[in-house]
């Protein structure tokens, strides 16, 4: 092996710092970043069948501990497409924009329809963007959504991450949806995405979090009342933090449910094989929260009969509702054809059978306690 | 010396041998004379212990009747040195501080040298808290009396060697005859036998010019102080080589994990040590990788922090005129020049430089914005982490490797940091110690590997 002499090596060593101090596109360093932390997505005032895209950036600033507000930049933009928005939006900055942190789209309520797949490609497609950030639908728009800085935002961070995915609030009014979950729900055959809604107050200072949209192609989008959203996620996510409120004559009880559990099956009709029914079990699990008489831990089946007779009428209300509308938010159909053996007509055969379909409901609610020691 | 004594003329080899050592002031030539009985001695007295001389070589020879008997008790003395062949040769025991004695034709080489620094020294490179405090001492005969003391066994073969070099220093191979692998005191023997260099300052030099290669940056021999790793490593097969005059022994052949080890690790029971362990090598891979993953991050992949923590570092870095790799590379070398200043200072005043080093030039960095809060804590995490290492050429070692990686990462980002990490480790498995690899790993445990590599 040869060695280079001495000067030799020292002028490689020069050239090669050299080129290192001409660092190109790919090294930026963090402050030349700006950190998008959330998207709204507006229909467009002035473009026709364009969309108005609003980011809202995260600013970082000296001291983080001595300041009491987080601050944010806005940056509003319309055009035909979102990936056309956000690159004329990056002409409107003097650095670069930078989307990995971007972890919150949301979208106007009227956008929330099954056209919504083609805008949407977007932030599947963009690689620096992930497919765990939340979607979440707005009202009365993105824009004013995304506005709005709460009073609890703590500094360098972000309100709107720590609604979902109960990373901080897990309250059985809130549901999460994944940027992928979506993407999928969409393009899957029996089962409708549900997004969350977010609202805000009159004041403009609070965000509120506890209705949801079911997307689908109609175009007003159907929305569930806040206690068909709770029903929703503990039914099918098994939140928990569920509390519910049984009256019975005087006696008014407060149940507050740590687990809950639905299981079903479907039952083919007799003659072609076509599902006439779904056989559905809930199992829930919880103490009881508060009482406006004494209560006696003798007579705790009797609250937990009362309570499953309850909770049953409003689950069977919920079911029926949705399949009134034609909407599966459970993915009833999706099972369906994930385990009955595949033949070309399968999901035909469910969208004649699911408007009749018959919802046999056995709910059983266990009682661990009366919620005091006696 | 009175007039008899004068006219005796010395033997012709006994004349020889003065001359050749003549120039020097402290040599000494003296003929013993009682009655017909004549000794020549001949010796250096900075070297030889005077007392013992008198003792056991002038006292008798008066005592005694006849020559023959002084001869013959000469002779069954315990500190004979087997007498070399060649002018040269004898000469060079005499450096050592033997005694060379002539009795009529019988010429004979006593061993009656004084060492002054043959106290056991405080093992103060690798401290520990249980285990002994001691290490060796800078006389070979001190540090093979230590080992033995320690390691009863026939087996244990003490091999002396003797340098090539301008020192003509002792060095001594100490092995377990019954463990070590035969062709490995081969290699070792003949590499020290084929060294060729003007001076050999001590055990740490000559690892150095053992290690065979001149651009090496991993050791491929481990120096210690302390007896407990000595027969550690000599009760799994490995050689013990011993200079005279240095504290420490060098073992060979070792891995890489050999330098991971602290000898602390054998005295706390099972669940300490592995935490220990695993501190260990985690503060190993904090030194090499957390400049190069905070360049990475920050600088090509910020998505990789939480939001949180993307906002605190780009917060931190706001009015930092530099970009983050040259920030890096300057606060590297700051750390650096202040790790070697405390080494070089003594004990008492090596505490301040570090505190006026450490503490108050950093905050004055940050309060300036010369460099940003998140990168002080990153170096002070790296300059702590690269103290975890237990032997210290290890550590200089990963102080090196971690500006290699820092290169890469500037250049090509997080990508370019797994790429340096498996150029590092490529390099790693490529390499061996006098002939094993140097990763191999279970040196201990695996009694079967050990036996598979004999046949």
């Amino acid at each position: 092996m040869k060695f280079l002499s001495m000067s030799k090596w020292f002028m490689v060593v020069l050239c090669m710092s050299g080129v290192l101090l001409q660092y190109g596109c790919a090294f930026k360093d963090i402050d030349k970043r700006l950190f998008v932390s959330a998207i709204g997505i507006d229909p467009a005032e002035n473009v026709e069948n364009g969309y108005k895209v609003t980011l809202k950036v995260a600013l970082p600033f000296g001291a983080i501990k001595d300041s009491e507000r987080p601050s944010f930049a806005y940056l509003s933009r319309e055009g035909q497409s979102i990936g056309e928005a956000i690159r004329m939006l990056e002409t409107h900055v003097d650095k670069v924009l930078e989307l990995g942190h971007m972890k919150t789209i949301i979208v106007h309520e009227k956008l929330l329809r099954d056209d919504m797949q083609s805008f949407m490609d977007y932030f599947i497609r963009r690689g620096d963007i992930q497919l765990i950030a939340y979607v979440a639908g707005a009202r009365p728009s993105a824009e004013t959504i995304l506005k709005v800085e709460p009073n609890t935002e703590a500094p360098a961070s972000v309100a709107l991450i720590n609604f979902f995915g109960a990373t901080a609030n897990d309250s059985p009014y809130v549901v999460t949806t994944y940027l992928f979950q979506l993407r999928r729900d969409i393009l899957a055959d029996g089962i409708n995405p549900v997004l969350p809604l977010i609202e805000t107050n009159a004041g403009g200072d609070e965000l509120i979090v506890n209705n949801s949209v079911v997307v689908d192609g109609r175009e007003d989008p159907a929305v569930l009342s806040t206690i068909e959203t709770k029903y929703f996620n503990s039914l099918l996510k098994d939140s928990t933090g569920f509390t519910y409120l049984v009256k019975e004559g005087s006696l008014k009880l407060l149940l507050n449910f740590s687990q809950s559990k639905m299981t079903y099956q479907f039952v083919p009709s007799k003659g072609s094989g076509a599902p006439r029914a779904i056989d559905m079990h809930i199992v829930m699990k919880g103490t009881i929260g508060e009482a406006n008489k004494d209560l006696s831990i003798a007579k705790l089946d009797d609250y937990n009969s009362l309570a499953s007779k309850d909770v049953k009428q409003r689950v069977m209300h919920f079911l029926t509702k949705m399949q009134e509308e034609n909407l599966d938010p459970f993915g009833f159909g999706l099972r369906y054809r994930a385990t009955r053996l595949h033949t070309e007509d399968i999901f035909t055969t469910w969208q004649k059978a699911y408007p009749d379909i018959e919802f046999k409901v056995t709910v059983d609610v266990k009682l661990q306690g009366t919620g005091s020691i006696e | 010396m009175d007039e008899a004594t004068c006219h005796i003329e010395p033997p012709a080899y006994f004349t020889r041998l003065a001359t050749r050592l003549e120039p020097t002031a402290d040599i000494v030539k003296k003929t013993l004379k009682s009655r017909d009985r004549v000794v020549h001695l001949l010796y250096l007295k900075s070297v030889v212990d005077m007392m013992q001389l008198q003792e056991i070589v002038v006292k008798p020879f008066y005592e005694m009747s006849a020559e023959q008997n002084f001869a013959e008790y000469i002779q069954s003395l315990p500190y004979e040195t087997k007498m070399p062949t060649g002018d040269e040769e004898v000469l060079i025991e005499i450096t050592k501080g033997n005694v060379f004695v002539m009795i009529d034709k019988q010429i004979t080489l006593l061993e009656l040298k004084i060492v002054a620094a043959n106290a056991v020294q405080e093992a103060i490179m690798e401290p520990t808290i249980h285990g002994p405090q001691l290490g060796l001492s800078e006389s070979i005969e001190t540090n093979i009396n230590v080992i033995r003391q320690r390691y009863h066994k026939p087996s244990l073969i003490i091999e002396p060697m003797q340098l090539e070099d301008a020192s003509n220093r002792d060095i001594a191979l100490i092995y377990d005859e019954e463990r070590v692998k035969p062709q490995l005191l081969k290699i070792i023997r003949k590499r020290i036998l084929t060294l060729e260099v003007e001076l050999v300052q001590g055990s740490s030099d000559l690892q150095y010019y053992m290690n065979n290669k001149k651009y090496s940056l991993f050791p491929t021999s481990l120096l210690t102080e302390r007896p407990d790793r000595i027969l550690h490593n000599m009760a799994v097969g490995k050689v013990i080589i011993l200079v005279d005059g240095s504290p420490h022994a060098i073992i060979a052949p070792t891995t890489f994990f050999d330098f991971m080890l602290s000898m602390e690790d054998a005295y706390y029971s099972f669940w300490v040590v592995s935490l220990i362990r695993f501190l260990r090598y985690a503060g190993l891979f904090t030194c090499i990788m957390l400049p190069s993953i905070y360049v990475g991050v920050t600088s090509y992949t910020p998505e990789v922090l939480r939001t949180e923590l993307a906002l605190t570092v780009a917060a931190s870095r706001i009015g930092v005129p530099y970009p983050s790799f040259i920030e890096v590379f300057f606060m590297l070398i700051f750390i650096e020049l202040l790790t070697e200043a405390s080494m070089r200072l003594p004990n008492s005043i090596s505490a301040t430089a570090t505190t006026v080093g450490g503490l108050i030039l950093g905050t004055a960095a940050v309060e300036a914005a010369l460099t940003s809060n998140i990168m002080v804590i990153v170096v002070s995490l790296v300059a702590i982490s690269t103290f975890v290492i237990p032997i210290s050429e290890m550590n200089y070692a990963v102080r090196v490797c971690r500006f290699l990686l820092l290169l890469y990462t500037t250049a090509f980002g997080l990508a370019g940091m797994v790429l340096g990490m498996l150029g590092l480790l490529l390099y790693l498995v490529n390499k061996d110690s006098f002939s094993e690899p140097y990763l191999r790993m279970f040196w201990k445990n695996r009694q079967e590997e050990l036996k598979a590599d004999d046949s």
